[in-house]
């Protein structure tokens, strides 16, 4: 009888917590703050300078006056391109971000719901593709897709980072599956795309959350690396990640600007997108330390 | 009993022989489709002056012309009498090219991982004891903004402080020509490699030892420690910490890929004759048999880690047989 019928909302456990000890949630608002103004700053539509024009009677300026960030090895203002590759930058995070939400709550589902046999399939599936490094598995897909740009990397990505969503929901849905209402739903008819729009997601969605949240800063962090390798966006495609690329060969001549600026955007974001993602984790309440 | 365990072990190896035989289905197939010109890698610049003749006569002779699943079934009965090809750029058994560099990548990796494994475990001890005061709050900030910081540009950073700019450490390969046998090279070679492998994944693993060792300090049996008699520091290190030995094993069973990885983007970056380097080289120029032995040698050591950890938790934890396992968080 138990086994079959969980107890589903707040659990005894959690319950029995002293409200007294628990916090109130700490909001990072630096990190809000310093995230807003880069996603502002990448939507604004007006730069100081054309980012693509390669102004060759200035190359390779360390910041100055004119320059704000200074200048590329082709005399491109890095101030204008920060901004403007910031857009690809957090765009190939967000949509790459998404795909795997989409992607992980499905298989998850399928896999919750599924027969015993089927569900062990899959999961050994998801095992099978958690054990090949990522990189390579991202290689491989994007070989076969040809060509990368904007959208292909994205899907590229999101395709290979949905397997720890899904093991969430997975894990989730076993535990929703006895319970009464999802029964009566799909008694009544309720089709696999209603029951979890209706009953199932609104359950796990919190316990997701965070990890969509991680999966926004790993695309991030895919996009930049793999177009750094030279894998992902090709050059005239500015990204963090492409603008550090051309940065590499500026390295043994000492031009510190091309490295430390973009990367330097690049990390703030992902310190943001990080720190927002771990205090939405932390309502997890602990009880007193007996230690 | 035991004819039980027996079907056991088979069953494990069965599946492993299995998740072995489908990773290189899906390496194969997916490394032929990818665009791109395995005579490049094979001829080097000459390639572009061959003669469509020249071109389609070496095409039959690499055997590039058959249809793809009489390709692989020769691959796979070669790869099954232990010839796993040769490689187009080197010119060499894909083995004895990797043998080349599998000395380099261990050094680096094993080095790395039996340091992020030594220093983790004392980070979340320190955390986990101080809980909640100022040491551990300052730990986790540094900590977590440390984990943010790209691998890629670590090094990059790196390169630029400690060899263009202080000149004290060489910033790429693995030792100075013509002195492969020198130790002081090789260590000098390797500091850099080796900070930021360390540096960008100890975090990851610190934290998460911390999170464990917070659960185990709220059990019930830590009251009775105390009622005993023991001290803070005995009732954590012998009795916490043994317990979530289970979590620290298949941390590490995680860490395989995690970190061989990020040894992928160091070699690259140091220009580090690795496996890593290898493999990005063989993906990117189409050296498929190279690739194909690269992938299957890199899955097949994760997933003989995964059983492992499996299997030696099974032996310390009785509750972790038949399927539950010891949930290990992914972060990405």
């Amino acid at each position: 009888m138990d086994e079959r019928f969980t107890l589903v909302g707040p659990r005894p456990a959690e319950a029995a917590a002293a409200p007294s000890k628990q916090l109130p949630p700490e909001i990072p608002w630096i990190s809000w703050i310093v995230l807003a103004v880069l996603l502002l700053g990448c939507l604004c539509p007006f730069l100081p300078k054309d980012p693509a024009y390669m102004d060759l009677a200035h190359t390779s300026l360390p910041p100055c006056g004119e320059f704000w960030f200074g200048t590329d090895a082709m005399g491109r203002d890095i101030f204008s391109m920060i901004w403007y590759g910031g857009r690809v930058s957090l765009f190939v995070g967000f949509a790459a971000a998404a795909v795997s939400t989409v992607v992980g709550v499905v298989f998850g589902t399928v896999s919750g719901l599924a027969p015993h046999w089927l569900d062990g399939l899959l999961m050994r599936l998801t095992e099978i593709l958690l054990s090949i490094p990522s990189l390579l598995l991202i290689l491989l897909l994007q070989g076969a897709l040809g060509k990368p740009d904007v959208f292909s990397i994205s899907l590229v990505i999101g395709a290979t980072s949905w397997a720890s969503v899904a093991k969430v929901v997975r894990t989730e849905v076993l535990q929703l599956r006895g319970s009464g209402y999802v029964a009566a739903a799909q008694c009544m008819g309720g089709g696999f795309f209603h029951v979890l729009q209706r009953h199932l997601a609104p359950n796990f969605l919190p316990s997701i959350l965070f990890m969509v949240v991680m999966n926004l800063r790993g695309a991030i962090l895919a996009e930049s690396t793999l177009s750094f390798l030279g894998l992902g966006l090709p050059l005239e495609v500015i990204s963090w990640g492409s603008m550090l690329s051309l940065a590499e060969k500026g390295l043994l001549s000492g031009a510190w600007w091309m490295i430390l600026i973009p990367g330097g955007f690049l990390a703030a974001a992902l310190m943001c997108v990080t720190s927002i993602g771990s205090s939405l984790r932390r309502r997890m309440n602990r009880g007193q330390s007996n230690l | 009993m035991h004819a039980n365990l027996c079907i056991y072990y088979l069953k494990k190896l069965l599946f492993f022989l299995l998740s072995v035989f489908i990773l290189s289905l899906v390496v194969f197939y997916a490394a032929r489709l990818a665009p791109g010109d395995p005579l490049v890698s094979y001829y080097g610049e000459r390639s572009e002056k061959l003669t469509p003749a020249e071109r389609a006569q070496a095409e039959e002779r690499l055997g590039l012309h058959d249809p793809l699943h009489t390709q692989y079934f020769r691959w796979l009965s070669n790869a099954l009498r232990g010839d796993f090809g040769m490689s187009y750029k080197y010119k060499m058994n894909v083995l004895d090219v990797i043998g080349m560099r599998l000395g380099n990548t261990l050094l680096l990796g094993g080095t790395g991982f039996l340091l992020i494994f030594t220093l983790s475990p004392a980070l979340g001890i320190l955390c986990a004891r101080f809980e909640d005061r100022p040491l551990d709050r300052l730990l986790c900030k540094v900590g977590s903004l440390s984990s943010c910081i790209p691998e890629f540009w670590l090094s990059l950073v790196l390169i630029l402080i400690f060899s263009v700019w202080l000149h004290v450490l060489p910033s790429s390969g693995a030792y100075a020509a013509g002195k492969a046998h020198d130790w002081s090279s090789r260590i000098t070679h390797l500091l850099l490699p080796l900070a930021v492998v360390v540096l960008s994944h100890l975090w990851y693993y610190a934290y998460m030892i911390r999170n464990k060792l917070m659960e185990e300090i709220r059990a019930n049996y830590v009251l009775l420690a105390k009622v005993k008699g023991l001290g803070k520091r005995q009732v954590l290190l012998r009795h916490c910490l043994r317990n979530m030995m289970p979590s620290y094993l298949s941390m590490m069973a995680i860490a395989v890929p995690h970190i061989l990885g990020g040894t992928y983007v160091v070699e690259t970056v140091f220009s580090y004759p690795g496996l890593g380097a290898l493999s990005y080289e063989s993906a990117r120029y189409q050296d498929y048999h190279l690739l194909m032995a690269l992938c299957l040698l890199s899955g097949a050591a994760v997933m003989l880690c995964s059983m492992l950890a499996q299997a030696v938790n099974e032996r310390i934890d009785p509750r972790v047989q038949s399927g539950g396992g010891t949930e290990v968080e992914h972060l990405g």
